[in-house]
């Protein structure tokens, strides 16, 4: 011991003062990139317009009123949150369930094809391209001419085929669901990529097995394929509701957040840019930190357990 | 030896990104000072240098750049060649940097900026008559505009117009359209054409998160039309509420043409769908889509930059919306935060006959100053010009006007009811937005 111990320079023997030494830089570039800001957000939500005042100051005589939560009650209960919230969860569903799913299916078809990293290639390009670069083609897509000429390809085909075009960003519902196939386009690659990674990990001689044991491809894929991978599953599912909640790109490009489309992030950008309506704006910041953090925590604590049993 | 290379490629990379994150904020661009020359050229005998001195300096700060600059240069330059004044200005785009230099105490000693400035900075300002400004340029509704609390505390530099209707002359003799003095006869005119087969209106209003202006800006139209100027000011001193019923009549004038395909191109979704730019082009385009868009004066360098070969006058005329009751437009205010002899001789430069003569010929937008009118030399100017000086009211834009976010929800309510919602519930919705506006 005495010995080891001369070897080992004195600033890294471990002392009660030493762990707090190597995590210094970290914990002073966090606290004043996000725990201050952090606090600060919180603070304001709880502000009036312009931070002179506390929120319950903005209450009228005769209208429902939280008080110091007063920002919250327009964040959770105002017609436009309440509508960016329910197209907040129909992209949840939709999107996750979308990327996932074909991911997964790409994954499993590519893995049993030669052309497999052209194929692979092919579907992660678009992840490649920003999102505002993507909203601006798929407006493209999607464009509705008043006149005889198409511009957009979809419409083009539509009136090619002698239907009347449509217009798919501007009719309400319709247009939610044409977001959200752009959000599948873009996010397909990224769940592919990482299944298609897990898929490759479950051991050949198990399904070598299985096959001799008599199981056909449909009962390999769903009874031990996808059990072995479903860490990774869940990792990916997660991870993608964390990105669907703060989809904002895509919606602030092609629609604005106009036609009923609105989702929470754009709210909060249109607060707080446009309106000037800062407590409103930090308090509906707040609502969506409050949202992701347990999916957050989930994401976690999944990543550890893989970790444990690797 | 290959990941080696992707690994020094990528640190390269973020160094690179880092060294440009590092790199100082380009606003505010500081403009090239107009040099004073040597010697006045030629004896000005109007300008009246206030008892300023030969090198005395102004700053300015503006959101002016590039040719509009120049245009400011030219305005200026009689005064600066007479007076000796150096000109220091600044163009920037970002009113923070304006709020700091007032807060830091270091205020520019003229800003031209917006008309809520001068309530935001009423005790700053310097009065416009201390500093010797011609009141008598200036028609009442302006300068009742600039003045906050009794002080005549703003000077309206710039203005331009909104309340116009864009058109073809040629096809409209050819179809044997004439143009409209009074609103019935528009009327009469949008139902002739419909019964022509031909489509009135091209009314696209997409613009990406600010979709709807153009919307906005044609309602307004109709409630000078409809309710005149007072009822404009009215809304946006909260007096009026959103959902008065002068409001609703306004929308459905507007929606019975906005959202019916024998009226506009495309119908409600060409509405919704079309940009502002390629609706005002769809007029002009061979053959036209549409045979007339309401849009602002900057539609002329739209038409001209698409269609170079179209000439004012013949291929493309404009003509004020008929039986509006006062224009709709907006303006920039100059503000004065020092009251140096320097400052004096701006401000009574500026605001006198011989100033307001300049501004017109350097064909910067209009002046507000009656003594611009005739001297305008751009065809289109002059007719703008003498709109705006035989006019009895000048509206700002409602949204722009009222803050708190009233400009988006004006904005969403007329992308909802052109897009089939309820007017009632959207127009309750905006006056709540208005009356939360107005009162913080």
């Amino acid at each position: 011991m005495a010995a080891n111990a001369k070897v080992v320079p004195g600033v890294m023997r471990q002392k009660p003062l030493t762990p707090w030494l190597y995590l210094s830089p970290a914990l002073i570039v966090m606290t004043i990139f996000i725990v201050y800001p952090g606090l600060r957000t919180l603070y304001l939500s709880f502000r009036n317009v312009d931070d002179t005042a506390w929120a319950s100051q903005a209450c009228r005589a005769g209208e429902p009123c939280w008080g110091i939560f007063e920002n919250y009650r327009y964040a959770l209960t105002s017609d436009v949150m309440q509508t960016s919230l329910l197209n907040n969860l129909i992209w949840i569903i939709l999107m996750v369930s979308g990327t996932v799913l074909i991911g997964l299916l790409i994954a499993t078809l590519a893995d049993r094809v030669k052309y497999e990293p052209i194929a692979k290639a092919i579907i992660f390009l678009p992840m490649a391209i920003s999102f505002v670069g993507a909203g601006v083609i798929w407006k493209f897509v999607y464009d509705y001419g008043s006149s005889q000429v198409q511009v957009g390809i979809v419409n083009a085909i539509i009136t090619a085929l002698g239907g009347k075009p449509i217009a798919f960003l501007t009719v309400p519902g319709l247009n939610t669901i044409c977001l959200i196939v752009v959000g599948v386009w873009m996010w397909t690659g990224f769940c592919m990529t990482i299944l298609a990674a897990a898929l490759k990990n479950v051991p050949e001689e198990i399904l070598e097995a299985a096959r001799i044991d008599g199981a056909n491809e449909w009962e390999v894929f769903w009874k031990i394929m996808v059990p072995m991978i479903a860490p990774t599953i869940t990792v990916v599912i997660t991870t993608m509701i964390i990105n669907v909640l703060k989809v904002f790109d895509i919606v602030y490009v092609m629609t604005g957040g106009n036609y009923g489309t609105d989702v929470i992030a754009n709210r909060m950008y249109f607060e707080m840019y446009k309106n000037f309506q800062t407590g409103r704006g930090t308090a509906i910041a707040i609502v969506l930190v409050v949202l992701i953090v347990p999916v957050m925590i989930m994401n976690l604590r999944r990543f550890r357990e893989q970790e444990a049993s690797r | 030896m290959k990941s080696k290379f992707w690994q020094i490629l990528a640190v390269l990379m973020v160094a690179a990104m880092i060294l440009a994150a590092c790199q100082p904020k380009e606003t505010p661009t500081p403009a090239p000072p107009a040099q004073p020359t040597a010697a006045p050229v030629t004896p000005v005998s109007e300008i009246d240098c206030m008892g300023a001195q030969a090198g005395d300096v102004i700053t300015m700060l503006y959101q002016w750049s590039g040719d509009e600059e120049t245009k400011i240069n030219t305005v200026l330059k009689p005064l600066v060649d007479a007076c000796g004044l150096v000109i220091q200005p600044e163009s920037t785009r970002d009113q923070a940097l304006l709020d700091t230099k007032v807060q830091a105490g270091t205020p520019p000693d003229i800003a031209f900026w917006n008309v809520a400035q001068l309530v935001q900075y009423q005790d700053k300002l310097f009065a416009m008559d201390q500093l010797g400004a011609h009141g008598d340029s200036y028609a009442d509704f302006f300068k009742s505009q600039g003045t906050v609390g009794g002080k005549w505390l703003g000077l309206p530099i710039k203005a331009d117009v909104k309340t116009i209707i864009w058109y073809s002359p040629v096809i409209f003799e050819l179809k044997g359209y004439t143009v409209p003095t009074t609103w019935a006869e528009l009327d009469a005119l949008v139902e002739k054409m419909v019964a022509n087969g031909d489509v009135p209106w091209s009314m696209g209003m997409e613009s990406g998160d600010a979709t709807g202006w153009t919307g906005s800006d044609f309602i307004q139209d109709i409630l000078l039309v409809q309710q005149g100027p007072e009822y404009v000011m009215d809304l946006i001193s909260g007096e009026v509420a959103y959902n008065d019923a002068g409001v609703q009549q306004a929308y459905e004038t507007y929606l019975k043409w906005a959202a019916d395909a024998k009226y506009t191109v495309g119908g409600a979704q060409g509405t919704l769908s079309t940009g502002f730019n390629d609706a005002i082009l769809k007029v002009f385009s061979d053959p036209p889509e549409a045979m007339m868009v309401k849009q602002s004066g900057f539609a002329g360098g739209t038409i001209t930059g698409t269609y170079a070969d179209l000439k004012y006058g013949t291929d493309y005329d404009f003509f004020p919306v008929p039986g509006a009751q006062g224009l709709q437009g907006g303006a920039d205010w100059m503000m004065a935060f020092n009251d140096t002899p320097a400052v004096k001789a701006l401000v009574a430069y500026l605001s006198s006959p011989l100033g307001g003569e300049n501004w017109a010929k350097a064909t910067f937008d209009l002046t507000p100053n009656k003594y611009g009118a005739s001297a305008y030399t751009d065809p289109a100017l002059l007719k703008k010009g003498q709109m705006l000086a035989t006019t009895t009211g000048f509206t700002p834009d409602l949204g722009d006007t009222i803050p708190g976010g009233f400009g988006a929800a004006e904005w969403t309510a007329i992308v909802n009811t052109v897009n089939g919602q309820a007017l009632k519930t959207n127009l309750d919705n905006v006056a709540k937005v208005q009356a939360e506006a107005l009162a913080q």
